[in-house]
């Protein structure tokens, strides 16, 4: 006995590192989070092999407007940042929400949040423990978008000796194009942890995983209604997607940084706000 | 053998000094305008096996998840191991709880799952495998230990419950309704499992309302109705002052039964003997009445109630 007592910690808390490492291990494991991700991988490829299908510099008239996605014909590098803007709009919100609402929603429907909190996982442990899951799965759907991106747009779409053509004409290197996909990359990871927050802050208060995802993809409608009807522009400071342009301004040259760091302190607030909520909310929760 | 007086609630196994796993004092939980828990005083002794008997919707499952801090209580005090309060979390690390069935995910191997749940248990260090293999051997699901929980039966998806209230060596386990769903031999299998965590010096707390499941393996019992406790305290003592009048083994039932009329006491034939309902006469007066009418006598002994009877006398009673 005296044996197993100096074998036995007397902590009365798991160490947090071995908690994440389980939460991200679970998330990985999970089916579900696996379906999306290659979902996510699909829509570089799709964009990428589309484009590449449907022609050259300046498009045969497809109807869609001089958007981001024509740019991408013939000039490769482009692909990733116009899939990540696309995919913004609704697979990664999707993605980050899925999660957020199987962290604290789904573990209460299943009875495992009981069993955590028995363990005892503290529960502001296991918010961090939480956000640790949440937060792998943001930063690898967008990693899948950029890195696949990158490589469909320089292996199916090609581009000018592996340079990158600006919106503004000018012509960046590979070493600088790959800097502004990254930076696109980091600013919408930002974007989705905003997401991801206020997903978890809704997944405190339900045992219903699907609250979470009505709430996250009815509130991105609901914003998009909002930034669309003129009188409420006043509103528009505040509503998380009326941000979500910015990440065009990386195709820029010079960079403009000012909508890039707005949406950025936006975003943040939104990450602050949807963490305290879930924090205190989960300090009361019921097992 | 002791005259036992049934035992108020609030005096229930109160005596000062006694080691106390947990307590709860004045406890009061209010949903809306239901009261599910009514003001309950308990102690569970330290080394006890208690059982937690009631009808459905009695208050069993609330009480036990306010003594694990599931649900905070609307009034009144809970104390586990020692800790109370704001601290009671501390005492969670040395208790094993099983409550409102197995949760687990389905996507994951039982063993999967076990290990998940070691992750979280402050108590285990360095390689979780061996703890939760030997839980998985214990609860004998060492061969499904590798097949994904969505496809386990009812029976095994409680005995990975059980498994994972068992990671640890624990000083309190609860096990609410351990043998929901179970075939004879996982109840067996049960029954093993909580007379090893007794003999262990284990506490267990056990809610049931399979009556012979309880007689069998607690040492004391609980009975709550509609959120009230109506009697708490050792189950032999419970037994033995609900229990009454005496059995008497003998070949000569009839003359027994004579003997016993003469000398003014109603008697009535019973397997094996005569039965003797309390009455004026103590037993040493009964058998010397028995055998000064040369009425062979074996064996004598009181009548124990069936906690059976107890329960349903006590929940019926009060109904």
């Amino acid at each position: 006995m005296t044996a197993l007592a100096t074998r036995t910690p007397t902590r009365t808390t798991a160490p947090l590192g071995r908690l994440a490492a389980a939460e991200v291990r679970w998330v990985l494991r999970r089916p579900r989070t696996l379906v999306l991700l290659a979902l996510l991988a699909l829509v570089p490829v799709a964009l990428g092999v589309g484009i590449a299908l449907t022609g050259g510099p300046g498009g045969d008239g497809d109807g869609d407007g001089p958007g981001l996605v024509a740019q991408v014909a013939g000039n490769g590098l482009v692909l990733p940042i116009a899939a990540l803007g696309l995919a913004l709009t609704l697979l990664l919100p999707l993605t980050v929400a899925t999660a957020s609402a199987d962290a604290i929603a789904g573990e209460a429907a299943h009875g495992t949040l009981r069993g955590l909190l028995l363990a005892p996982v503290g529960r502001a442990r296991l918010v961090v423990m939480k956000a640790a899951g949440v937060v792998t799965v943001a930063v690898l759907a967008v990693l899948v978008v950029a890195v696949v991106g990158v490589l469909t747009g320089l292996v199916v779409v090609g581009g000018p000796g592996g340079t990158m053509i600006t919106l503004s004409g000018t012509t960046l290197g590979l070493g600088e194009a790959l800097g502004r996909v990254a930076l696109v990359a980091g600013w919408t990871v930002v974007q989705l942890l905003a997401v991801a927050a206020v997903a978890l802050a809704v997944s405190a208060f339900t045992e219903h995983p699907l609250v979470v995802l009505a709430a996250v993809l009815g509130g991105l409608i609901v914003f998009g209604v909002l930034a669309a009807i003129p009188s409420l522009e006043w509103l528009q400071p505040l509503l998380l997607t009326s941000g979500w342009g910015a990440g065009t301004d990386a195709l820029r040259d010079p960079l403009p940084l000012g909508d890039l760091v707005s949406s950025t302190l936006r975003a943040l607030v939104y990450v602050v706000l949807g963490a305290a909520v879930t924090v205190v909310r989960m300090r009361r929760r019921d097992g | 053998m002791t005259a036992a007086t049934s035992t108020p609630p609030t005096e229930a196994a109160a005596s000062p000094g006694d080691a106390v796993a947990a307590r709860v004092r004045g406890l009061r939980k209010t949903f809306g305008s239901t009261v599910a828990i009514d003001d309950v005083d308990l102690d569970v002794p330290a080394g006890a096996v208690l059982g937690m008997l009631g009808p459905n919707g009695s208050g069993k499952t609330t009480l036990i998840r306010m003594l694990l801090g599931l649900t905070r209580p609307t009034a009144g005090t809970v104390e586990l191991l020692g800790h109370a309060g704001d601290d009671l979390p501390a005492a969670l690390p040395d208790v094993g709880a099983l409550v409102e069935g197995p949760g687990f995910h389905p996507f994951l191997s039982g063993r999967d799952n076990l290990l998940r749940a070691a992750a979280a248990e402050p108590r285990l260090d360095g390689d979780l495998r061996a703890p939760v293999d030997a839980a998985l051997e214990r609860v004998g699901l060492t061969d499904a230990a590798r097949r994904r929980y969505r496809g386990y039966s009812l029976g095994m998806k409680q005995r990975l419950g059980l498994a994972a209230a068992l990671l640890v060596p624990r000083r309190l386990v609860v096990l609410d309704e351990p043998t929901n769903g179970l075939d004879p031999a996982g109840t067996r299998d049960v029954r093993r499992v909580v007379a090893e965590l007794r003999d262990g010096g284990a506490t267990v707390l056990l809610s049931s309302h399979l009556l012979a499941e309880v007689e069998a393996v607690c040492s004391h019992v609980a009975v709550l109705q509609t959120g009230t406790l109506l009697v708490a305290g050792e189950l032999a003592a419970l037994l033995d002052a609900d229990a009454g009048g005496l059995v008497v083994s003998t070949p000569d039932a009839d003359d027994g039964i004579l003997a016993l009329r003469a000398a003014g006491v109603p008697s009535y034939r019973a397997e094996g003997g005569v039965a003797v309902p309390p009455g004026p006469l103590e037993a040493p007066e009964v058998v010397a009445a028995l055998v000064g009418a040369g009425v062979a006598v074996w064996e004598v002994h009181r009548r124990r109630a069936h906690l059976e009877e107890l329960f349903a006398r006590l929940t019926e009673e009060d109904a």
